[in-house]
């Protein structure tokens, strides 16, 4: 019983990244389909906002010594405001670009964020020690389990109530799924532009912000190359939940978490290093079946 | 499979390319220096890499992030049947008993490379090509993950993330260029035949290539399999130049440099491709020239290290801002005096 | 003083050219029919108007702005309300939610939705069916309904002009017959300037009001609807038989 539980808050808490994660992308891709490769290091630049810039081993912390009624609005500003300026300054000039074009300039930006913050922090891996108190265990009907990934899954679960009131109660919301749907419709009607993607970059980036802080409070460590693991699965997710659709994208990512933890729990000790190449694999067949995703959002399938 | 007239109206691109790499070559040979040789080496490897890439990418228009992953696999093969057996023991004793007393010369493990790179391309192309667009380049990522993963952890026979050395590393510059020359023939062959024309046409009209008979998926996996075999080549070569093999050599950073000399150069055409290698090289090493340091009288001034990346992603933004298309277009090298025939070129316009 | 008036516009996609140099002005509360055979540069016409293909040349004026090459939603904001061919109803929406894309440029968030709900009122009075559907998911819609709700959702902008292109497109006769019948209706109630796009001058003639007919980018012909749709010159324009 206790060893099933961790398994389900394993798989929900693994589940709960990967959602936000591709949560983040969708929104993006929803209203100007482009594929933001530039994500994981979205992720990656929130996480080094807590330190101070320097390439010394030991990591001098700054933001990080915040207490965290004001660290956690910090990061998300942070990540918010990065998206933004990717916004701003690179993707506003793709806007009638082909969607390979502005998925190859999502890709050289975030090289380009992640070689800053190598040149700002250098490459090696700096521990941190963020919001120390979460990894204490609780104990749960026998089952011990980390603060941290209860806080985990509730936040994911708040962060989805929250998204999914804001997109179906608020004006803003709705001129967002609008302009998703369609998006010349939806500026015929009167949707501004530029206000519905620049909200769409915010609220990417800070649930970037999210995932950097679980991320950073889980492993202890900063490292220019964490976002791209989630990224990619992220991107799975995206695909498999149907591109565009934000529920999909949501259901395939914590579904993807749950693979990955059964997976984990199933395959010999000797086949566990593998897990994530096995998880890759299954997904490339499942995109065999249903190429078009598991919930395909409407108008957004490509011809051929 | 391919009609002369065309061979012969279009040989001049592969022509013109080859006698360019061929002065390169030269160049090295007239300098004599040993890092500059190595550069060489290194613009020929990544005209092998470019090139093999096009070869998909430019004919099928579908974006692969995955590519790398068959130099992956080449460079291994180089490190299973070069190494002496008595070091592959040490560092990977989980080989099969014949493939570790097996010990062949540089040239046979480029060809066995190719070869397990294109089985591989076969076998994911046959999935992979069923997906069109986003997906398809999504899932090519994954390919990549997926063989950096298992390449990452499979301690017995790839000594995981450690490097894997003793592999003979070839200094001669020939060997490569001829590599690199037969990359660029091939993917011209490939360019003007009846399949590589087939996908292009299903680049620009997917719907009314379909209609007219072209089976979409089984055009890619062609281009899939051939763009395979050339990168698995290439980072047989590439294990050759250095002599040690990661699994991290052949990831997002290579990935990386080596998409973004597709598109500065332009992915529509051959000469794009091979172009964006020379120009990027040459920025590339301008950068790690500034970043090693350069003696200002009293002082030195070193850029700081990542400035190289920074670079060459700006100018990829850049070049993606403003010419889309790339410094090529779509159009190929060609000899000046038939250059008004010549703007269909071996791959035609793009839409 | 004309609502809309367009002098020397032209459009073209890359060397191909849909409209050349159309002049014409269009005043407060006229119904205009444009009319013509495929590839006239009806849709290319109102594309430019609306703002989502910017003209090659020429300028447009709309209640006094020119608004030549400024962005869609600015124009809507002027009064100019589009109903797109195919009417572009969004399919994942439900129908209520769809009539209120369009009302929140007028208003702040606050108090939003209770200030749309007269216009509601209104159009659910004009469209009954879309009321009994309010919230059902607007792609689950006929073809006949998804174009009342795209005429209903133009209506919610508080519009001075609406062009519709092609509402008869894909509708079985008599559900268009129900879709003009609903548009006379609400002229009756409403000042409205109307452009209305179809291919054939049958409703046009029904309808009245003034007529012009493009062929190959121009405008060959501008009058009545009735007394044009009878004449002789019509029917040559159309099919571009007695040219030089």
């Amino acid at each position: 019983m206790g060893s099933l539980l961790q398994v389900l808050f394993d798989a929900l808490s693994l589940g709960s990244l990967y959602a936000l994660g591709a949560l983040g992308i969708a929104l993006i891709f929803g209203v100007m389909r482009l594929v933001n490769f530039a994500h994981g290091d979205v992720i990656a630049a929130c996480v080094f906002a807590l330190l101070w810039p320097s390439v010394d081993a030991v990591a001098i912390i700054f933001a990080g010594n915040l207490p965290w009624y004001l660290l956690v609005p910090f990061v998300l500003a942070i990540g918010a405001a990065l998206s933004v300026a990717c916004e701003a300054l690179v993707f506003r000039r793709f806007r009638h670009a082909n969607p390979a074009t502005m998925m190859i300039a999502s890709f050289a930006l975030g090289f380009v964020i992640r070689y800053f913050l190598l040149m700002l922090f250098s490459s090696r891996p700096k521990s941190i020690s963020l919001l120390p108190a979460l990894s204490q265990p609780v104990e749960i009907l026998g089952a011990r389990i980390p603060l941290l990934q209860l806080i985990t899954i509730a936040v994911t679960m708040a962060v989805l109530f929250g998204l999914t009131a804001f997109l179906r109660r608020t004006r803003f919301g709705l001129e967002m799924r609008a302009a998703a749907e369609n998006f010349t419709m939806a500026r015929m009607l009167g949707v501004r532009a530029n206000r519905v993607i620049m909200g769409a970059f915010a609220l990417s980036g800070a649930l970037a912000a999210a995932i950097a802080l679980i991320l950073g409070s889980q492993t202890g460590t900063a490292n220019i190359m964490m976002g791209a693991s989630v990224m990619l699965m992220a991107f799975i997710a995206t695909v498999i939940g149907g591109m565009g659709s934000l529920a999909g994208a949501v259901l395939a990512g914590f579904l993807l978490g749950a693979v990955a933890t059964v997976m984990q729990v199933i395959l010999p000790p000797d086949a566990r290093a593998f897990r994530d190449a096995f998880v890759y694999g299954a997904v490339i067949l499942v995109l065999i079946f249903r190429p078009q995703g598991l919930l395909s959002a409407r108008g957004t399938r490509e011809r051929v | 499979m391919m009609s002369p007239s065309v061979a012969r109206r279009t040989i001049a691109t592969p022509v013109l390319l080859g006698l360019l790499l061929i002065a390169f070559a030269l160049v090295a040979v007239a300098v004599g220096s040993k890092p500059f040789n190595q550069t060489v080496i290194d613009i020929f490897l990544k005209v092998i890499f470019v090139v093999g890439l096009w070869v998909f990418v430019g004919n099928s228009g579908v974006i692969s992030f995955g590519h790398i992953a068959f130099a992956c696999l080449g460079g291994y093969v180089a490190a299973w049947t070069t190494i002496k057996p008595m070091m592959k023991g040490m560092s990977m004793p989980g080989l099969p008993d014949w493939l570790m007393q097996t010990e062949i010369p540089y040239w046979g493990s480029a060809m066995v490379a190719a070869g397990w790179a294109a089985l591989w391309a076969l076998i994911f192309g046959s999935v992979l090509m069923r997906l069109s667009g986003i997906a398809a380049s999504i899932a090519t990522f994954a390919m990549l993950a997926m063989v950096n993963s298992i390449y990452s952890n499979w301690e017995s026979v790839t000594a995981a993330t450690s490097s894997v050395v003793g592999i003979p590393i070839i200094r001669s510059i020939w060997p490569y260029l001829v590599a690199a020359l037969i990359s660029v023939f091939v993917a011209w062959a490939y360019g003007i035949s009846r399949h590589g024309l087939a996908l292009r046409a299903a680049r620009d009209e997917p719907t009314a290539a379909a209609a007219s008979g072209i089976d979409i998926p089984r055009a890619r996996l062609i281009a899939f399999v051939i763009s395979g075999a050339i990168m698995g080549m290439g980072g047989a070569l590439y294990s050759h130049s250095i002599g040690i093999v990661t699994p991290d050599t052949f990831y997002l950073g290579l990935t990386f440099i080596t998409l973004s000399m597709l598109v500065v150069g332009g992915m529509g055409s051959l000469s794009g491709a091979v172009l964006g290698v020379l120009i990027l090289s040459t920025l590339i090493q301008t950068l790690r020239w500034l970043e090693a340091g350069v003696q200002l009288g009293e002082i030195t001034l070193a850029l700081p290290g990542g400035v190289q990346e920074i670079a060459l992603g700006a100018v990829m933004i850049l070049i993606l801002m403003f010419r889309p298309a790339g410094i090529m277009g779509n159009k190929d090298l060609s000899l000046p005096q038939r250059a008004a025939l010549e703007t269909r070129g071996p791959t035609g316009p793009r839409t | 003083m004309s609502l809309l008036a367009l002098s020397n516009v032209s459009v073209r996609y890359g060397r191909l050219v849909a409209v050349r140099g159309i002049t014409f002005s269009l005043g407060e509360g006229e119904i205009l029919f444009i009319t013509g055979p495929n590839g006239a540069g009806k849709s290319s016409l109102l594309r430019a108007i609306a703002g989502v293909t910017p003209p090659s040349g020429g300028r447009i004026d709309f209640a006094g702005h020119d608004i030549t090459g400024r962005a869609p939603e600015d124009i809507a904001r002027f009064g100019l309300a589009m109903v797109p061919e195919g009417r572009d109803v969004f399919g994942g929406l439900t129908i209520e939610e769809n009539l209120m894309v369009g009302t929140g440029m007028h208003s702040a968030t606050r108090g939003w939705k209770a200030r749309a709900a007269t216009g509601l009122e209104a159009v659910y009075a004009t469209f009954p069916v879309l009321k009994d559907r309010r919230h059902a998911q607007a792609g689950l819609l006929s073809g006949g309904q998804q174009q009342m709700l795209a005429i209903g959702r133009a209506l919610m902008t508080n519009p001075r002009l609406v062009a519709i292109d092609e509402p008869s497109l894909g509708l079985a006769p008599n559900i268009t017959d129900q879709v003009y019948e609903r548009l006379i209706a609400l002229l009756a109630m409403r000042k409205l300037t109307l452009l209305i796009v179809e291919q054939s001058s049958t409703r046009a003639m029904m309808v009245g009001g003034r007529m012009m007919l493009m062929r190959g980018g121009e405008i060959l012909l501008d009058g009545d609807a009735r007394a044009l749709g009878q004449s002789e010159a019509m029917q040559a324009a159309y099919f571009g038989y007695g040219e030089p």
